[in-house]
């Protein structure tokens, strides 16, 4: 009798952890991306800041700036207007460069956060939040300097 | 006195000269996606990014693509966390992929006029701080003044270091994976 109870204590208990291991492991594997404007901002800096910042050295830029596991920091980055454009998925690109700087920030829209654009055109100083992908170099097989890319952005 | 003078304005001839005709050959692209797609049994992953740069010129025929990794995008966080990770990609360390090659047959292409050519490139792809020779194919397609370029390749992952000696991923991410690059040119 006193055996049956235990028998069925852990058979409880063993499938109770069956289903929350389970639940975590499901959670985990369906877990969504991160909200990047619903987090919070871990640098704010302006276009001429962080465009300096990676020429002057870019694998110390890279360990402050992009997180191993991809989920990097999240900037407020200030600049100039000085182009907008579409990316291969119809997606808004906005680049913001100093015209004295050699490069700039290329930071890419989403359907959600394009509306944020709205009314902003080239000549216009706007702060623009998103998640850094790559920073600013001078790639020599291209020929030219490469911007710092943010994704997810929107206009703030 | 006059030597010099006229040497300079030699120079300047020639760095003019050189300059102009390099930015009229040079195609830039900055409307690019690429992905790949990995199937196993256990899944089907795929990732695209719409982040690189890249160039084709148009008189040697060199075909440059400049790829930030971390601008792939998964439809799950979790496989973008394995991706990124230093025993997959580690793109903290490298975070550029490049792909630097030569149309092989730059004959069979006019870049002056409408159509769709197949081209073959020769070069080095270096993905992880690793770079191996490639051999690809692909076309090249000419309408205006837009030229688009498509191609399809496989990507062998051990050949870059990319391995995993246990751990989940390694069911999951096929050997070889399957690389579909798309630009459009200005």
């Amino acid at each position: 009798m006193k055996r049956k109870k235990v028998f069925r204590i852990i058979a409880i208990l063993g499938v109770a952890g069956l289903l929350t291991g389970g639940g975590v492991g499901l959670y985990m594997f369906n877990m969504p991306q991160r909200d990047v404007q619903s987090a919070d901002t871990d640098y704010s800096v302006t276009t001429t800041q962080i465009v300096q910042e990676y020429l002057e050295n870019k694998d110390a830029a890279n360990q402050k700036y992009l997180a191993s596991d991809g989920d990097s920091k999240i900037l407020e980055v200030t600049g100039v207007v000085s182009d907008i454009s579409e990316d291969f998925n119809g997606q808004k690109v906005v680049l913001l460069k100093n015209t004295e700087d050699p490069a700039g920030v290329s930071a890419t829209f989403t359907e959600e956060t394009e509306s944020s654009l709205n009314g902003i055109g080239p000549g216009q100083t706007i702060t623009i939040k998103g998640v850094i992908r790559s920073g600013a170099s001078y790639d020599e097989d291209l020929g030219f300097y490469l911007h710092v890319v943010l994704e997810k952005s929107a206009v703030i | 006195m006059k030597k010099s003078i006229l040497l300079s304005i030699a120079a300047a001839l020639f760095i003019s000269v050189a300059g102009f005709g390099q930015s009229g050959s040079k195609l830039v692209s900055t409307k690019t996606q690429i992905t790949f797609f990995s199937s196993t049994p256990a899944e089907d992953i795929q990732a695209q990014n719409t982040a690189a740069v890249s160039t084709i010129d148009k008189s040697s025929g060199e075909v440059v693509f400049s790829v930030p990794m971390q601008g792939f995008e998964f439809e799950k966080s979790l496989m973008q966390k394995h991706f990124n990770s230093d025993n997959f990609l580690d793109t903290q360390t490298f975070p550029d992929a490049k792909l630097k090659a030569k149309i092989t047959n730059p004959e069979s292409i006019d870049f002056g006029k409408d159509g769709s050519y197949p081209a073959t490139v020769k070069g080095e792809l270096t993905i992880k701080g690793k770079t191996n020779p490639i051999n690809e194919s692909g076309t090249v397609t000419v309408k205006g003044n837009t030229v688009k370029v498509d191609s399809k390749f496989d990507v062998t992952l051990s050949d870059y270091g990319i391995t995993f000696a246990k751990g989940k991923p390694s069911t999951n991410i096929a050997k070889t994976v399957e690389v579909t690059v798309q630009a459009e040119y200005k």
